[in-house]
């Protein structure tokens, strides 16, 4: 039994089959993209495996437990934290304020009305290092708001890590940065993702980043999957070509 | 620590105040920090969750009504049956907010209103219960247990007034610096982020209205042994527009300016009532001048130019 498990998971609107019985394994430890052209259902794909949309048909299992049915806030509570790919922060907070709160939200006394020293010492400890190890410590006592937008993503990826997540679900962590931000940024998640403690489920629109981070793609082409495998395997897929990359090398 | 100097001097020269002031002015002064708690009250929805409330009336009232006909009907103190109020108010809102919480933005302040619309009818066709359109009369500040009877006079009855504002005041400050007001801080700033991050929000936000509506159904039960009557305007959707004003005038998310914003919505209705009978007007357009020049209030602003950012998470 693999770690992440999705059977036949696909969800209408309306005529349109934005997610078409999708299928997949990921197991613990591995880095895994999936990738696809706009429209390809992968950011639907991500709303479906936490909760935030429910499936029309399929299932998906993590650590053998099956989430269908439960809400976005309840399969978090089991050790999945996610980014979106439309920056979403706490704008008016400072950076480590947001990564506190996230951090929070695993602490046994996060609904405590009063006092909550020993809580907010705790998700400060976890938030200062999450915050670290994006390389956002110099800028933890800025208001998120005003950080620059390269900044942000990596500030919602270190919210997700400030939950010690089981599984981490990364929605274009680059989405709309510059050339040079998207640089530092794949450097600071390489360094991030490689020593395997981390089990990530990463969309990715840039193939080099795609390229470099992932063990395994899986790729989608109108809401279904046309290849999975390692990143070579793929490159090689003629199917994969022909949908996609066409042109790409 | 600077704060809490300055909060225990004003809350000595607020017990003070008996002293010098005339026996009218106590009474508006009473009335004032009743105000101030039901518009304090409002804020930890408004100011801290933003959610938006166009019904606060409905704990007013139902805090009123309900000490009113405790007081009326059976031999409770003074002193226990606003208490009792208070928490039949806040049960009642619990189940009142897990339907407001089915909406949210402006349907759910629609929901709000016609809550309090909904109580504002049964108030007039109720009559064994409300007293319909009289509304309660003669209620008493029944002294007791024990004999105490030092709440049934004016200035003994301020000073209970007094020590619920003080009460309630540290209540919510505790609230908002606590872990649960770092997540209503989280909501108000973004929601679906929020749950997202594993929190239940709507617990969370029926959590915070159950508490706003119990501190709103105080200061309402506090009212009725205080005027000796309640009506139906106590629950009219005029008072809660009046309400949101006072939050916004004073300063939302900042506890203190709401209760400020009370004491000048009295002081102006009650030196402008005197003078003109469009006393509203002038106190509309005062309103208009403070959310164009002054968005964060008039506390908010100050507090701002202090460079005193008391705000945590």
């Amino acid at each position: 039994m693999a770690f992440l498990e999705l059977d036949g998971l696909t969800r209408r609107f309306g005529a349109l089959v934005a997610v078409d019985q999708v299928s997949m394994r990921v197991e613990q430890g591995e880095v895994r993209a999936v990738i696809g052209p706009n429209g390809a259902g992968k950011s639907t794909l991500f709303n479906l495996i936490n909760g935030v949309l429910p499936a029309s048909e399929g299932e998906v299992r993590f650590d053998g437990r099956r989430l269908n049915g439960l809400s976005a806030f309840e399969i978090c509570q089991l050790g999945m934290s996610r980014t979106f790919q439309i920056t979403a922060l706490f704008p008016e907070m400072t950076a480590r304020d947001n990564a506190r709160l996230a951090a929070q939200a695993r602490l046994g006394g996060r609904w405590r009305p009063f006092g909550g020293g020993a809580v907010f010492a705790e998700a400060e400890r976890r938030a200062d290092a999450a915050l670290e190890r994006l390389g956002l410590g110099h800028v933890a006592g800025e208001v998120a708001g005003y950080l620059s937008h390269g900044d942000q993503r990596l500030l919602e990826v270190a919210m997700a890590l400030a939950q010690r997540p089981r599984l981490m679900l990364l929605d274009e962590p680059t989405q709309g940065l510059s050339v040079e931000e998207t640089g530092k940024a794949v450097e600071t998640l390489t360094e991030l993702l490689s020593d395997g403690k981390l089990t990530v489920l990463l969309v990715e629109h840039d193939m080099e980043v795609v390229f470099r981070l992932a063990q395994r793609i899986t790729v989608l082409h109108r809401g279904a999957v046309i290849a999975d495998g390692t990143p070579d395997e793929v490159k090689a897929d003629a199917n994969v070509q022909s949908a996609y990359l066409g042109g790409f090398e | 620590m600077r704060g809490w100097i300055i909060l225990l001097a004003v809350v000595v020269v607020l017990a003070a105040a008996p002293l010098g002031l005339p026996l009218f002015m106590m009474t508006l002064l009473t009335e004032a920090l009743i105000l101030g708690l039901m518009a304090m009250s409002l804020d930890l929805m408004v100011g801290y969750t933003r959610l938006v409330s166009f019904g606060h009336a409905a704990a007013y009232g139902l805090g009123a009504y309900s000490a009113g006909y405790i007081l009326l009907h059976s031999d409770t103190p003074v002193l226990f049956a606003v208490f009792i109020a208070a928490a039949m108010t806040g049960i009642v809102a619990i189940a009142a907010a897990w339907v407001f919480t089915l909406a949210t933005g402006v349907s759910f302040a629609m929901l709000t209103l016609a809550f309090a619309q909904l109580l504002y009818a049964i108030a007039f066709q109720w009559q064994q219960v409300t007293g319909g359109s009289d509304g309660l009369a003669g209620i008493p500040r029944r002294g007791g247990p024990f004999g105490f009877d030092l709440l049934t006079s004016k200035i003994g009855y301020y000073y209970l007034v007094l020590l619920c504002l003080f009460g309630a005041y540290l209540f919510c400050r505790t609230l908002v610096n606590s872990p649960f007001g770092a997540v209503l801080r989280g909501i108000r700033e973004n929601e679906n982020k929020t749950r997202a991050l594993g929190y239940n929000t709507r617990a969370y936000k029926i959590g915070v209205v159950a508490i706003a509506y119990a501190l709103g159904g105080l200061a309402g039960a506090l009212y009725a042994p205080f005027a000796g009557f309640t009506n139906t305007e106590l629950l009219f959707w005029l008072f809660s527009g009046q309400a949101l004003i006072m939050v916004i005038v004073g300063g939302a998310g900042t506890l203190i300016g709401p209760i400020l914003g009370a004491a000048l919505f009295l002081l102006a209705q009650h030196q402008l009532s005197s003078v003109t009978e469009t006393w509203a007007i002038y106190f509309g357009l005062m309103f208009i001048a403070v959310v164009l020049f002054l968005p964060e209030g008039i506390w908010g602003t100050l507090m701002q130019r202090l460079g005193r950012k008391t705000q945590r998470v």
